[in-house]
């Protein structure tokens, strides 16, 4: 069974994007500072895989057909709660909860969310490497379900994310894609000033993967490149997405910060930035 | 061209070239891989010296080498798991804990996942040096939140642990090591029941506790105490660290007054640290002595030679008893 017959139309898309970049502002917004950067840049490359490419049910979240998606930056969790409410994996009205006690809309996300969280990966560079192996046993199993994983140009610094790679690579894990969101962040500041991961596209390429460069708010680009990788049957592909931090709020873009203090005010100075897009 | 005379050694059995000793572990291994399907099996690079060799040879199919990269190993031995694959995971045991800690805790242990650590190598046990010495994995494996820690005490039972491990569903350290010799014709397999100590002799004047290789120098121990001083000494194989069974250890330690741990490893965080935080929670007031690497890294050594010079050789353990004795006047 493929949910995804009914593909959205890019102006559909667009504004399943906008909704989760106004949800992104109010939760992070509540919370004063947060990972409002990061989501506002992945919110694109978030909607797209979500809605478009990964075959799911919002009616059977652990429907063992699903495409697994595993969230390695698991502190882009605003962007990546919103997403799934919009997406209907979680109830919206949960959202209100993310961060405060108790709650499991944790800020580094974690499976006490449920089943739509596929691992839990807040301590950097392990998400390849689970889902390395949940490829692995689909394809021992005969399953056609594919395993997505979102890491970010800054957590390529983590070793073990090139062990996954080198064996991803040698294992030939067609049904595994790699979505790098290259938008040049980490908390001291420039990935290329901190330690530059670039060429990017010419490391994975030697270590044998499929590779894919790409403006990560593109829906057209993003389309081509994960039909792409669909018909790739012989190694795992990677999408280098690059995005803009702050995408959509002009004064925030941009703006290279990890963790933005994010106060009551500039949030709805943001917020009215998006509403008046509408 | 390749010299058939010629084969893969490895320093982690002392066992004289050309001496038979059964592979106990892999063995087992094979025969639950007959039994069940989801039973799956990678390795760091050390098939031979971890015994998985032998369910390589057997399941191809079901065998994964991730490579001299244990930090993914454990991942991918967690996504194997999260799609109903049980895997058996091979290393030293030094690399499954001081070198995949955090893979371990947040891929495994949180979790739950249904994995198998299979380490090999416990403590002062090999010619390799302080690298491969691993001598504060059962305080961290014991540390972690949902582990169960399982050493078993040589080759009666290692079958007995890896079929308790399988039968129980969620992460599983076992500390294993390969025998030097075969198990004498005539000595009975050990069963083993996870969280339940095992009594292997009896005795009113002091009890020893032992874990893996310790429990045979505790039973020497014991049989000299016996002989050179009529003292019945009793000696409990601890063979499974988590969940420790409390009321046992209590129990013997109230019926005997006088306690003495012996481990192949730190007396920081390992059976000697179990034991006491037992006791003094439970009110128990005894003499005691714990035996095993003093708080100091050791070096490549034969393992008699080594547990002689890092104190908890068979000696080393009767003479802490006859001094315990001594202090409470017997």
């Amino acid at each position: 069974m493929d949910q995804r017959s009914n593909r959205m139309s890019r102006a559909e898309l667009a504004q399943r994007a906008a909704k989760i970049r106004r949800l992104v502002v109010e939760m992070v917004g509540r919370n004063g500072q947060g990972y409002v950067q990061q989501g506002l840049g992945a919110a694109d490359l978030f909607t797209y895989l979500w809605f478009a490419e990964a075959n799911l049910d919002p009616a059977l979240p652990d429907w063992p057909e699903r495409d697994r998606i595993f969230l390695s930056t698991a502190h882009n969790s605003a962007v990546f709660h919103a997403t799934l409410a919009e997406r209907g994996l979680i109830a919206a009205d949960r959202l209100e909860s993310y961060t405060r006690d108790g709650s499991e809309l944790e800020i580094n996300v974690s499976e006490r969310l449920g089943p739509m969280v596929e691992a839990t990966c807040g301590s950097l560079g392990q998400g390849l490497s689970v889902a390395c192996g949940v490829a692995l046993s689909a394809r021992r199993h005969g399953k056609p379900h594919r395993s997505y994983v979102i890491l970010g140009d800054g957590e390529l610094q983590e070793g073990q994310t090139w062990e996954a790679a080198m064996f991803a690579a040698a294992k030939g894990l067609s049904n595994l894609c790699l979505i790098v969101d290259v938008n040049d962040l980490q908390v001291e500041g420039s990935t290329q000033n901190v330690v530059r991961m670039e060429p990017i596209d010419e490391k994975f390429a030697a270590f044998g993967w499929a590779v894919h460069s790409l403006d990560g708010h593109d829906f057209d680009a993003l389309e081509e490149a994960f039909d792409a990788a669909r018909r790739t049957t012989d190694r795992p592909s990677v999408l280098l997405a690059r995005t803009l931090v702050g995408k959509g709020v002009p004064f925030l873009e941009g703006q290279m910060s990890h963790n933005l203090v994010f106060p009551e005010d500039v949030a709805a100075r943001a917020m009215a930035v998006l509403e008046a897009a509408r | 061209m390749t010299d058939q005379s010629l084969h893969l050694g490895d320093f982690t059995s002392s066992a004289k070239s050309g001496a038979a000793v059964p592979k106990y572990y892999g063995e087992a291994l094979v025969a639950l891989g007959h039994e069940r399907p989801e039973v799956v099996a990678l390795t760091g690079d050390l098939s031979p010296a971890t015994e998985c060799d032998l369910f390589r040879d057997t399941f191809p199919d079901r065998f994964f080498t991730p490579g001299i990269a244990e930090a993914n190993m454990i991942g991918v031995a967690a996504g194997m798991a999260r799609s109903g694959d049980m895997p058996f995971v091979h290393t030293f045991c030094v690399f499954m804990s001081r070198r995949a800690f955090d893979q371990v805790a947040m891929q495994v242990a949180y979790p739950r996942t249904n994995v198998k650590l299979a380490g090999f190598l416990p403590g002062l046990t090999t010619l390799l040096g302080v690298s491969h010495q691993a001598i504060e994995d059962v305080a961290m494996m014991r540390a972690l939140p949902n582990m169960t820690v399982i050493e078993p005490c040589g080759g009666r039972q290692i079958a007995a642990a890896v079929r308790a491990a399988a039968d129980f569903d969620g992460p599983v350290y076992l500390r294993l090591h390969r025998p030097s010799a075969a198990v004498p014709a005539g000595v009975p397999p050990l069963p083993l029941e996870i969280g339940k100590g095992q009594l292997l002799r009896d005795g009113k004047d002091a009890v020893i506790f032992a874990a893996g290789h310790t429990v045979d120098e505790a039973l020497a121990a014991a049989e000299s105490l016996e002989a050179a001083h009529g003292l019945q000494v009793a000696v409990a194989n601890m063979h499974t660290l988590k969940p420790f069974d409390r009321d046992f250890v209590s129990d013997l330690a109230r019926r005997t007054g006088t306690v003495i741990t012996a481990e192949n490893h730190s007396i920081v965080g390992g059976l000697g640290s179990a034991v006491a935080e037992t006791l003094m929670e439970a009110g128990i007031a005894a003499r005691f002595r714990r035996l095993g690497v003093r708080d100091r890294f050791a070096e490549g050594g034969s393992t008699p030679y080594l547990f002689d010079k890092y104190g908890f050789s068979a000696p080393h353990i009767a003479t802490a008893c006859l001094d315990l004795l001594k202090r409470s006047g017997r």
